[in-house]
């Protein structure tokens, strides 16, 4: 009852929406942002953990633009060299990331949301982790066997957590999306 | 014009907000996400181990052996003195609990939750149960960002503690490390002891690594050794920062291994190899 009042409030202020849609969506970004840094056990296999902020960029640019996907991806690909380091940069694979998945029209392929975004998730953290080898391989500080051989593992381990978790992230974000663009069309 | 103005009209807000999104980012990046991790240190507090009784729980041959090589320490002073060696003055240690790991996975770091409040600074030497951690890359007031010696970009100056063989050991992401040698002989045995070298300028000499695991003699350029390293690095709780100034580097870094290579703000632990060592 207490959500429907919100939402029923929200309605009639337009600037009241935009500020909490916006709090809503830096507040979720700040909450991966956490998470990333941690290694709680049963969230990691091997010392390798789910992939937060690519998980909240595929949740983002699922039904939106491909321009919004690589803005998505550009800023907290920012957020994540500040965190790491600034080469090689996160910022090609999570703009790629989010091009990709705002391309995909995965109602054509499938229906069931839980499994195209876990299967989404799956696809792109590999696809992510192997621009940053690709980057490493061009950089040339380490040797390829290594690279490559590690390459498999964090590919691997990364995107089977991140697609086991990525609905934890997408269910709540795209549902409250969804709420904020049907008030907007209805205001 | 007209377009120009209705355009802005429509897309007033997605632009303002975007660019917003982006400046916040740039900033992040910038001031190498210095609020985050300050933040991060807030929300951890509560899981963070007990430091007083972890140090509680040290059992009694721990301390025994601890009193022992304080008093061979000592012995070795006076020894020192005796041969007219100039002793380094004895360094503060601030303990620190591990509040975090990497980011990505592509780097093996740690986030401690000690900060330049707490006196750290960046090149201070990380150390843990075991031996060498690795060195502090960033601070934050509360928290800093440790480079361990199990980062592939990490490379640390080491000898072989018997037979005194000079190398340098570069990490493998695993609880391995690789042991390059500069002698195409080198005289090394499974289980030998590794230290840091008097050649590394970014860490104190004779601050124990690992053990030798294995040995390829017939690798090129250069024989190496596998190292198992001697700390447990992947489930580290606690770890002590000695405050350490780098030497002032009297040779140019070997342009192979450069820092400028690793990149950006992460300094890579590049040991200036003197060629005719």
């Amino acid at each position: 009852m207490r959500n429907e009042s919100l939402f029923e409030q929200l309605q009639d202020r337009p600037v009241a929406r935009v500020v909490v849609n916006c709090a809503v969506t830096v507040l979720s970004v700040l909450l991966c942002l956490m998470i990333s840094p941690t290694r709680l056990p049963g969230m990691e296999v091997a010392g390798i953990g789910p992939n937060w902020l690519l998980i909240w960029v595929v949740a983002w640019s699922v039904k939106r633009s491909m321009l919004q996907g690589a803005l998505a991806g550009l800023a907290l690909g920012l957020i994540q060299d500040g965190m790491t380091a600034h080469t090689p940069t996160h910022v090609i694979s999570l703009m790629l990331v989010g091009i990709l998945t705002a391309r995909l029209r995965k109602e054509r392929y499938l229906r069931e949301d839980f499994i195209s975004v876990a299967l989404i998730a799956f696809a792109m953290a590999v696809m992510a982790e192997t621009v940053m080898a690709i980057q490493y391989s061009i950089q040339g500080d380490r040797s390829l066997v290594e690279i490559w051989t590690y390459h498999q593992l964090i590919a691997l381990g990364s995107a089977v957590l991140s697609s086991l978790w990525a609905p934890v992230i997408y269910f709540p974000l795209n549902r409250w999306w969804q709420q904020m663009s049907l008030l907007e069309q209805q205001s | 014009m007209f377009t120009l103005r209705r355009w802005w009209d429509r897309h007033r807000l997605q632009i303002i907000l975007a660019s917003l999104a982006l400046g916040s980012a740039a900033f992040l990046r910038q001031t190498e996400g210095a609020v985050l991790y300050e933040v991060y240190k807030l929300v951890a507090f509560p899981f963070q181990p007990n430091l007083e009784r972890k140090q509680a729980l040290e059992n009694a041959q721990v301390q025994e052996l601890q009193q022992r090589l304080t008093e061979l320490e000592s012995q070795n002073q006076q020894l020192r003195s005796l041969v007219g060696y100039v002793a380094e003055a004895k360094k503060s240690q601030i303990t620190a609990p591990v509040v975090g790991r990497s980011a990505d996975h592509w780097w093996q770091h740690l986030i401690l939750g000690r900060g330049t409040q707490d006196g750290v600074q960046p090149g201070s030497i990380v150390m843990a149960p075991g031996g060498l951690v690795g060195r502090v890359i960033a601070v934050t007031p509360n928290t800093s960002r440790v480079l361990l010696l199990s980062d592939p970009s990490s490379r640390v100056g080491a000898t072989v503690s018997r037979s005194r063989n000079m190398g340098y050991v570069r990490g493998q992401t695993s609880n391995r490390a690789i042991m390059e040698f500069f002698d195409k002989v080198p005289d090394v045995r499974q289980g030998d002891v590794i230290t840091t070298s008097s050649l590394s300028k970014l860490f104190p000499v004779g601050l124990p690594i690992g053990r030798v695991q294995s040995i390829n003699l017939n690798k090129s350029p250069a024989p190496e050794a596998v190292i198992e390293l001697s700390t447990p690095i992947s489930f580290l709780e606690w770890a002590v920062v000695y405050p350490h100034k780098p030497s002032v580097q009297t040779v140019p870094s070997n342009p192979g291994q450069s820092s400028e290579k690793a990149g950006g703000s992460v300094p890579a632990q590049s040991e200036p190899i003197e060629p005719q060592l």
